[in-house]
Parts: structure tokens; C-alpha cells; sequence
């Protein structure tokens, strides 16, 4: 096996196994709208994939580039509430315009935000981006002449969705929604998945083992976590303009402190360093959320039990489960 | 022969502590040197200025005749001047494969390709596995660096470094800890490097100091105290005071 152009540990292309769970994953979520009709769950599961989505976008960031960001929920709401102004003032039909210029302008307020974040390490950097957040948080909150303030952002138009030339439908139809957010989500993972495999990939985690050694290689570290930031925070934009589509509303709440922990704990909750973890990690946290909370409002309690167990028992989170469970039949 | 690098007057204060003092030092492009002294001495400090860990306080650093004082280490690498560490600095989840990879692909470059696999630079893998078997670690290549003994450890160290082609290699004490089999192991691997490139070396371990080098630079309290050859070195008065205190 050991010509020269092969990497150990690495398999090119997918085995036939991971192809055939992929097709029935994705051909059960596509198919679910059609067979089930129950439109709570499709809306549920629309929930979970954007959430998804944000969860990965941050696990670029903390599983494969080493750096933690606390309020990586902020660059879904900057998306968000770019789209629908655009969707509101500009122009009512032009979905994917506006989703364009959600994600270019989320990236230009998150370029300088990364470029000071990158010039410290470790706590230093997770506490600016806290500070940040608060800082885009606040902003949105207090801005009422444009962002509707506690109120939120009012009003959203409902445009039809075209994908690949096929019209899905208006975005208040939750089956169009579900299956525009279910190729979007999907085709962002399978991107994010090459990147990461990629030369590019590669050098983010490289920055994630070891910074100093990184740079005695001869990387430019901080070019490299800056472009990793960038990345992150495009993926979370996408995931924003999905989210305001699906909801039809933003508000600040969206954007706080509190709702960045969520995602942070959605990462670790699935594991970290897998990006199919997010999404499962996403999932569990929004269904115990959503079924919780129906039985009592301080849901948030056993959601922190869940979390000191996983931190206790199950470290790596989810995508750890089958090692863990292969040592304990060992004993 | 050709002066490779050198330093003039080199200093790094911390706080009212001279740890590098007025060093002027250099090498050519091929041969050994090395740097002795007491503990505390500032030899460690000297190679963090010269690799750009940490900023020059006054003086100037030329590589081939340029100014390279106070660049940024990445640029520094990529010039080559590469380093290893005193304790082992390796990316510990990564395959031993993946570790002297990186380190080919980040100098050879290819590390903004975003959508094509690592497989596509095939230049890089094949210099990885050439030198994979060239320092007999063929069998280790697929394991993660953590779970290598600690010489291999050493050794991998070592190669990383090397890796990235460089012209001259600083080692700060590359055989601390080694057993005195693998001692004389990663010696030999020294020497021959020595007469591709410059090599500076950082080490405790006297015979093996006074039996590879070609010239020796010691250090006492930030300041040269005496250069020259073994001989030379062992024979100076104020080297052996340095070290074993002045006789009453």
C-alpha cells in the first residue's frame, strides 16, 4: 500500500457504507414533509438543521482551528436582520439577492472584528468575542428605527423560493422552507467537509495542535485563524438568512449571550472536530428544548444536567459515543 | 568560507536583566557550531531572538547579508532558518506522517487551495515519505505523534525542522532526556546534516559538544566569553572559571 502518492489515514472518496447512510438520511429528512404532513416536526426539523448549520459553522472554529468563539450566534442575527431589511425596503421578490448581501455584509463587519481578534490567543480571543457579540447584541436592541428594537423585525414579506429553477413555493410555506433549508444545510456540509480535507484544512489544524510549532513550520498563523474566522462566520451567515426565512421575525433575543452559550453547548453536546456532530448535537439540544419546555419553563435546568453528564461521562460528546461504547464491551 | 548568518551586537534586556549581551556571532554555510554555557547563561534566549520567538531589543541580525531583525518567525522559516525545541513541540494528534507533511507543504506552498484534497499536492507526499524512510519511521508514519516513545518524539522533533529545507537549523538541546544509545544516534544524524547546512547547536551534553563541533561559542551571564575550536575551547582559562569557579 505504500506507494508515494498515498496518505496514511486517509481514504479517498467515500465507502460504501457512509454513501448508503448519507442517501438515507438525506432521502428520509426529504422525503419526511411528503410522508409525515405533521407540520410541527417539519418545522422542528427545519429548526434543527439551521441550527445545525450555526453549530458547524462554530465547530470550524473550535474543533478544527482551536479557537472558541462564545457568541457565534451574533453573525446569524447580523445575517438575518440584513435579509430581511433587504426582503422589506429593497426589493420583496429577490430572495437570493438578499441573501447574497447578507452574507457579504456579516463578512465585512466580521473582517475587522477578526483581524483584532486574531492579534491575541486563547481566553483573550474567546472574551473578545463575547464582547463583540454583546457589543452587535446591543447595537440591534437598542436600534429601533431600523431593527424594531424588543419589538423585532416586523413585516417580513414572504417571497417565492427558486432553487435550481424550480419554484418550492413562498418561504411561509414550511415544506418549501424545510426542503430550501434541507439542500442548502446539506450542500454546506459537504463543502465545509472538503475544506476541511483540504491543504487549507490541513493548516487549520496544524494552528489547532500547536500555534507556536505552526509558525515554526512557517505558517502565518493569524492569516490562517483569520481566514478560518471568515469561514465560520460566512457559514453562520447562511444559516441566518435561512433562519429569518424559516421564522419570518428576528428579534435581539436571537443575538444575546445566552442563546451563544446554546450553540457552544450544541457543539460539545455532538462533539467536537466531526461537523456531523454539530448537526446531531443541534438536534438533541432543540428537542430537549422544545419538548421540555412544554412541561415546564425552566427547561434550561435539565438541559444543564445533560450537560455536567456529558462533561462527566462522555467528553467528546456524541461522535465519541461508538469508541466509548467499543472500550466498555472490552471492560 | 561564506558567512551565512550573523549577528552584531546583539541584546535582549528583561527588565534590569541583560540575557543576551553585545553577541556578535556568526556562521558559515556549512559546519557545526555550538553554544555552551552555564545555566541561565542566555543561550536558549539567543536562539529565541535569532528565530524571531521573541523581539531584539538592540543590535541587528543579517542572513546573507540581509537585515533580518525582528521579522516574523513564519517569514524567518520560509527564508530558512528553522528551529527545534527544548521540550518537544510536535502536533500531538496528528499522524507522524501528517506532521513532517504540513510542515513540507507549509514551505512549499499550496496551503490556500480550499477545495482540492491534500492529495493533490502529490510533490509534497512524495518528499514526506522520502524522508519518512530516510529516517526510519516508515512503520510509525499512520500513528498520532502522542502515542510515539519519547525518543522517536525527539527525533520527530528533529525532522520537522528539517522538513522545511533549511539552510540553517538551530537545536536547542536536541538529545535532553535521550538515552545514551539514541544520544549517539540523533549525534551521527547531526554531523552528517553539518556538512549540508549550518547547524547550531545548544547542548549540555559535553563529550558529544567537544566531539562533533567545528567551532564553539560560549556564553556566560548574556555576554561571548570565548570562541573557537574544541581545543581552543577546552584548553581557555576563563571557559573553565566560567564553569568551575575561579581557583583561590
Amino acid at each position: 500500500m505504500n506507494n508515494t502518492t498515498t496518505i496514511p489515514g486517509i481514504t479517498k472518496g467515500f465507502p460504501p457504507l457512509k454513501i448508503l447512510i448519507i442517501v438515507l438520511i438525506l432521502g428520509g429528512l426529504g422525503l419526511f414533509p411528503f410522508i409525515s404532513g405533521n407540520r410541527f416536526y417539519i418545522s422542528l426539523i427545519n429548526e434543527m438543521m439551521i441550527y445545525g448549520l450555526l453549530a458547524m459553522s462554530l465547530d470550524v472554529l473550535l474543533g478544527y482551528t482551536g479557537s472558541l468563539s462564545f457568541m457565534h450566534n451574533a453573525y446569524l442575527g447580523i445575517s438575518a436582520y440584513v435579509v430581511g431589511l433587504f426582503l422589506i425596503h429593497i426589493s420583496p421578490t429577490s430572495l437570493w439577492l438578499a441573501c447574497f448581501a447578507g452574507i457579504i455584509f456579516t463578512s465585512l463587519v466580521a473582517l475587522p472584528v477578526g483581524w483584532v481578534q486574531v492579534r491575541t490567543g486563547g481566553l483573550a480571543f474567546a472574551l473578545l468575542t463575547m464582547a463583540f457579540g454583546m457589543m452587535f447584541h446591543t447595537i440591534v436592541w437598542k436600534w429601533y428605527g431600523v431593527t424594531g428594537g424588543d419589538d423585532g423585525l416586523m413585516g417580513m414579506p414572504n417571497p417565492d423560493i427558486h432553487l435550481f429553477g424550480w419554484n418550492l413555493g413562498s418561504s411561509g410555506d414550511p415544506v418549501a422552507i424545510y426542503l430550501f433549508t434541507l439542500v442548502i444545510a446539506a450542500i454546506c456540509f459537504f463543502l465545509t467537509r472538503r475544506i476541511i480535507n483540504s491543504p487549507f484544512g490541513a493548516v487549520l489544524e496544524a494552528i489547532r495542535e500547536n500555534e507556536d510549532r505552526a509558525s515554526f513550520v512557517g505558517i502565518n498563523v493569524r492569516r490562517y485563524k483569520l481566514l478560518g474566522w471568515m469561514l465560520a462566520c460566512m457559514l453562520a451567515s447562511i444559516a441566518g438568512a435561512l433562519f429569518i426565512l424559516y421564522k419570518g421575525y428576528i428579534g435581539p433575543s436571537t443575538m444575546s449571550a445566552f442563546a451563544g452559550a446554546g450553540v457552544l453547548m450544541m457543539v460539545l453536546l455532538g462533539g467536537m472536530g466531526s461537523l456531523w456532530g454539530a448537526f446531531v448535537g443541534a438536534a438533541i439540544f432543540i428537542y430537549i428544548q422544545d419538548y421540555i419546555s412544554t412541561m415546564t419553563e425552566h427547561w434550561e435546568i435539565f438541559l444543564g444536567l445533560v450537560v455536567i453528564f456529558l462533561v462527566l461521562f462522555l467528553p467528546t460528546g456524541f461522535v465519541g459515543l461508538g469508541d466509548h461504547l467499543k472500550r466498555f464491551r472490552k471492560g | 568560507m561564506e558567512e551565512l548568518l550573523c549577528t552584531e551586537n546583539l541584546c535582549r534586556r528583561f527588565g534590569g536583566v541583560m540575557a543576551t549581551n553585545r553577541v556578535c556571532f556568526s556562521v558559515n554555510k556549512h559546519g557545526l557550531t555550538s553554544i555552551i554555557g552555564p545555566n541561565g547563561a542566555g543561550k536558549t534566549t539567543f536562539i529565541n531572538i535569532v528565530t524571531g520567538k521573541i523581539p531584539v531589543s538592540s543590535g541587528k541580525i543579517l542572513f546573507k547579508g540581509q537585515d533580518i531583525t525582528n521579522k516574523p518567525t513564519h517569514e524567518l522559516v520560509k527564508m530558512g532558518i528553522c528551529r527545534t525545541f527544548q521540550i518537544n513541540s510536535i502536533f500531538e494528534n496528528l499522524s507522524v506522517f501528517e506532521n513532517l507533511r504540513i510542515a513540507r507543504q507549509a514551505k512549499s506552498g499550496g496551503s490556500l487551495r480550499i477545495f482540492s484534497s491534500k492529495q493533490s499536492l502529490k510533490a509534497v507526499t512524495e518528499k514526506t515519505w522520502a524522508m519518512i524512510e530516510r529516517l526510519g519511521l516508515k512503520e510509525l508514519a499512520a500513528r498520532p505523534a502522542k502515542n510515539l516513545a519519547y525518543g522517536d518524539q525527539r527525533v520527530l522533533e528533529v525532522a520537522i525542522a528539517m522538513a522545511g529545507d533549511p539552510k540553517i537549523l538551530f537545536l536547542d538541546e536536541p538529545t535532553a532526556g535521550m538515552s545514551p544509545a539514541e544520544t549517539r544516534h540523533i549525534s551521527k544524524l547531526i554531523k552528517e546534516l553539518a556538512s549540508e547546512i549550518s547547524v547550531v547547536l545548544v547542548e549540555h551534553d559535553m563529550d558529544m559538544v567537544m566531539s562533533i563541533s567545528d567551532k564553539i561559542t560560549v556564553l556566560q551571564y548574556g555576554c561571548t566569553i570565548a570562541e573557537g575550536t574544541p581545543e581552543e575551547i577546552q584548553n581557555n582559562q576563563q571557559v573553565r572559571e566560567a564553569y568551575l569557579g575561579k581557583e583561590e
